[in-house]
């Protein structure tokens, strides 16, 4: 059947369409490719061969699994996985429940007081990563550290704590500066996302004797659930993915309790020169990371509501 | 549409397919990445022997030679390249500054890239370890007997080699040692303890008793473990206090009845107080402390720290007595810091010749020499610091070098195992039971 020349412009414009938006693609694509694809596909790969600095990757450097194998029974990276599970079980809720409590706090103040709250919170995060940990190193220093200082001039401390140096303490130094460094973005979202919420709702609930809690729980929970799973699952995966504060604050210290599977990959990869292994610990982690953030959106999307 | 949908989306794959292609192409020549010789095939001239081709080399260069006054930091190198390359036709080096803390971050990756500098300045335990896998070129063709005679010293020539290959040509060395804050010192009254005659020899039994009394009144020195930054300075304390060592050339020693003798007194004197709980700073950290003038010694000093931190020093007013480590038998083993250049094996011929004759150029020379802040290791230079009586003193520690350890098989996982251990036994572990694991996971460490 021969088409009319309706639709034949019809088709044209679709097809004149869909190569523009091809073509437009195309620059983003190469490089998603050239440096997200190619790189990942090379870690896969390359952790499967005993691939060091001296030993290239070849089929004489082939070991199939032994990396993994190697990986799940070596103790240091056992640890270095439960403490990176350490730090994400605390961090990702204190995170997500702190910054939903400051921001239901400060989102109907007077935009001055507002901004204020959210440029504190946010300070930290635009702060580059070295001054936050010479900060806190000082904080956490037992000659002049302020925190020795505030603890033993109140009494609550007879002598000064080497806080990153003991072993109890030093995971918790972690996560609190963690804590700090990682509530500002969310706060600002939840901030947003609050701002959003149908205020006749929340005045019909109101109204028909709602208390602030069946509000919050009913009416602004739902709506704010697509900020909170993206808060959720972007924590989790910065916290899994933790590297500097650990190089530059504890080198994995002490004994190992801040040890974490980025810093130890790093060592291998970069100290030992052992790519392969190194490699194989990366595929773990992303594999873990990938599992857990789909675990995150299948019981967390069935309450979310656009 | 759906055709045409289709022969676009293999238009898309075909980019991808060459995206992947054009990352992926490791089996390229590597000096394809470097910067390339323009014509490969060379003739020595007449003029030193460099090639007459144009050759382009790149010159890595972390800090080394200290600049003039308000200079920036890569002037000096700078200058150095423009000198050479007027002097040298057919040679153009270029050099790029890089910095020391992400130095082995950059390398690693572009040795494994392919995109690596023709020529690096470093000190011998990353430079063997990169000749050792295969990515430096051999040169020992510039080690003449005339040089090894000059230098004169089979541990120095050693630290230049790799499983019997020279892959660093050297420029300069310098001793590690302590310093001791001269005012703690003085007004705590330990300096009657501390010999600062002669070469400062002194023994382990003056060192507790002045460290005694100067923790009495004083926070004292630490025993940094907090990484492995500076972590050669710990080895050569622990170490000197009973003789101990820390190889015996093959294999890793730190588990011998001296070593665990020195441990087992270090642990003892952090638990009363003595010495200082280091296992929160590294090497860099705990210089800061006594720069600051918060503590009263350290163990990671030489020239480059003496020079880097002096104006901190005075602005503290702390003054700083250079002192070799304490040694049961008042005669201290010295760890020692060589500094040298190495020429990575880029593919290409021309470039490893063109880049010997740049290094040789920049080593066998004076000033370069006192740039570097430290000495030559060629004799014949001789005293190039008349007049200057810390050097001098410094002259007397470079007579104390000690075997080489840092270019052993496994030294990197060696270093891992040292910090992990001293950080478990200043927390009050079983000093035997920690060397004896430590030593065993470095000795396996070293098949790679």
């Amino acid at each position: 059947m021969a088409k009319t020349p309706a639709r034949l412009n019809s088709h044209a414009l679709k097809r004149h369409e869909t190569m523009v938006a091809y073509l437009f693609m195309l620059p983003a694509l190469f490089f998603f490719v050239a440096f997200v694809i190619v790189p990942m596909v090379t870690g896969v790969v390359t952790s499967l061969f005993n691939y060091t600095m001296k030993n290239p990757v070849s089929p004489e450097t082939f070991i199939g699994l032994k990396n993994y194998i190697d990986l799940f029974q070596d103790k240091t990276f056992l640890r270095a996985m439960l403490n990176t599970l350490i730090l994400v079980v605390v961090t990702v809720p204190a995170v997500t429940l702190f910054s939903l409590w400051v921001s239901s706090a400060i989102y109907q103040m007077k935009e001055g007081v507002r901004s204020f709250f959210r440029c504190v919170f946010y300070l930290p995060v635009v702060t580059g990563t070295v001054a936050v940990v010479v900060v806190w190193r000082w904080m956490f220093d037992v000659y002049s550290g302020i925190l020795n200082y505030a603890l033993t001039s109140m009494g609550l401390i007879q002598k000064s704590i080497m806080w990153l140096g003991d072993k109890r303490f030093a995971i918790w130094c972690i996560i609190l500066i963690m804590f700090t460094t990682y509530v500002g973005q969310p706060i600002v979202l939840y901030v947003a996302a609050l701002g959003n919420v149908d205020q006749s709702l929340v005045e019909a609930a109101q109204v028909d004797g709602a208390t602030d809690l069946q509000v919050f729980w009913k009416i602004k929970w739902p709506q704010v659930m697509p900020t909170t799973l993206y808060i959720v699952v972007i924590t989790t995966i910065n916290t899994f993915q933790c590297f500097s504060l650990i190089q530059l604050l504890t080198e994995g210290g002490p004994e190992g309790t801040t040890n974490t599977v980025m810093y130890y990959l790093y060592q291998n990869a970069f100290s030992l020169y052992k790519y392969g292994y190194a490699n194989s610990m990366g595929v773990v982690l992303a594999i873990i990371i990938a599992i857990l953030s789909a675990i995150q959106f299948k019981v967390m999307s069935k309450d979310v509501s656009y | 549409m759906k055709t045409i949908r289709k022969a676009l989306a293999l238009m898309l794959a075909l980019c991808m397919v060459l995206a992947l292609a054009a990352c992926g192409s490791g089996d390229k020549p590597i000096e394809s990445k470097a910067p390339e010789s323009k014509a490969p095939d060379t003739t020595p001239s007449d003029q030193g022997g460099e090639p007459t081709a144009e050759v382009e080399l790149l010159w890595w260069a972390p800090p080394t030679f200290i600049q003039d006054a308000d200079d920036p930091a890569g002037t000096y190198e700078q200058k150095l390249v423009e000198e050479f390359n007027a002097s040298h036709p057919g040679i153009t080096v270029k050099v790029e500054t890089i910095d020391f803390t992400t130095a082995s971050d950059k390398i690693t990756t572009a040795i494994e890239s392919g995109t690596a500098a023709d020529v690096l300045f470093d000190a011998p335990g990353r430079i063997i370890e990169y000749g050792k896998n295969g990515k430096l070129v051999d040169l020992g063709d510039m080690f003449t007997d005339e040089f090894k005679k000059d230098v004169g010293n089979d541990d120095l020539l050693t630290s230049c080699q790799g499983n019997g290959t020279y892959y660093m040509y050297p420029i300069s060395a310098s001793p590690f040692y302590m310093a001791i804050n001269e005012k703690m010192w003085t007004e705590s009254g330990a300096m009657e303890f501390v010999n600062l005659e002669g070469n400062r020899a002194w023994t382990t039994e003056d060192f507790e008793k002045a460290i005694e009394k100067v923790s009495a009144s004083y926070n004292p020195g630490v025993l940094f473990c907090g990484g492995q930054g500076g972590d050669q300075g710990t080895r050569a304390f622990i170490a000197n206090l009973y003789d101990g060592s820390v190889s015996d050339g093959k294999e890793y020693t730190f588990n011998s009845e001296a070593m665990l003798k020195g441990l087992t007194k270090a642990q003892e004197w952090i638990d009363k107080g003595w010495l200082g709980n280091g296992v929160q700073y590294n090497g860099g950290q705990s210089i800061e402390l006594f720069v600051a003038g918060t503590t009263a010694w350290e163990f990671c000093w030489g020239t480059s720290a003496a020079g880097n931190n002096a104006a901190t020093m005075e602005a503290n007013g702390v003054k700083a007595i250079s002192l070799p480590f304490p040694s049961a038998d008042g005669k201290p083993v010295l760890e020692y810091l060589v500094n040298g250049f190495c020429v990575f094996d880029n593919g290409d011929a021309a470039k490893a010749e063109a880049a010997k004759t740049f290094i040789k150029w920049l080593c066998d020379n004076e000033e370069n020499v006192t740039r570097t802040g430290a000495f030559p290791v060629l004799q014949s230079m001789g005293n190039l610091y008349p007049g200057d009586a810390e050097k001098e003193l410094l002259v007397e520690f470079t007579k104390m070098y000690g075997p080489y350890y840092n270019t052993m098989d496994g030294f990197a996982n060696m270093r891992a195992q040292w910090f992990d251990m001293l950080q478990k036994i200043t927390g009050g572990g079983d000093v035997t039971e920690l060397a004896n694991a430590a030593v065993e996971a470095s000795n396996a460490g070293m098949a790679g």
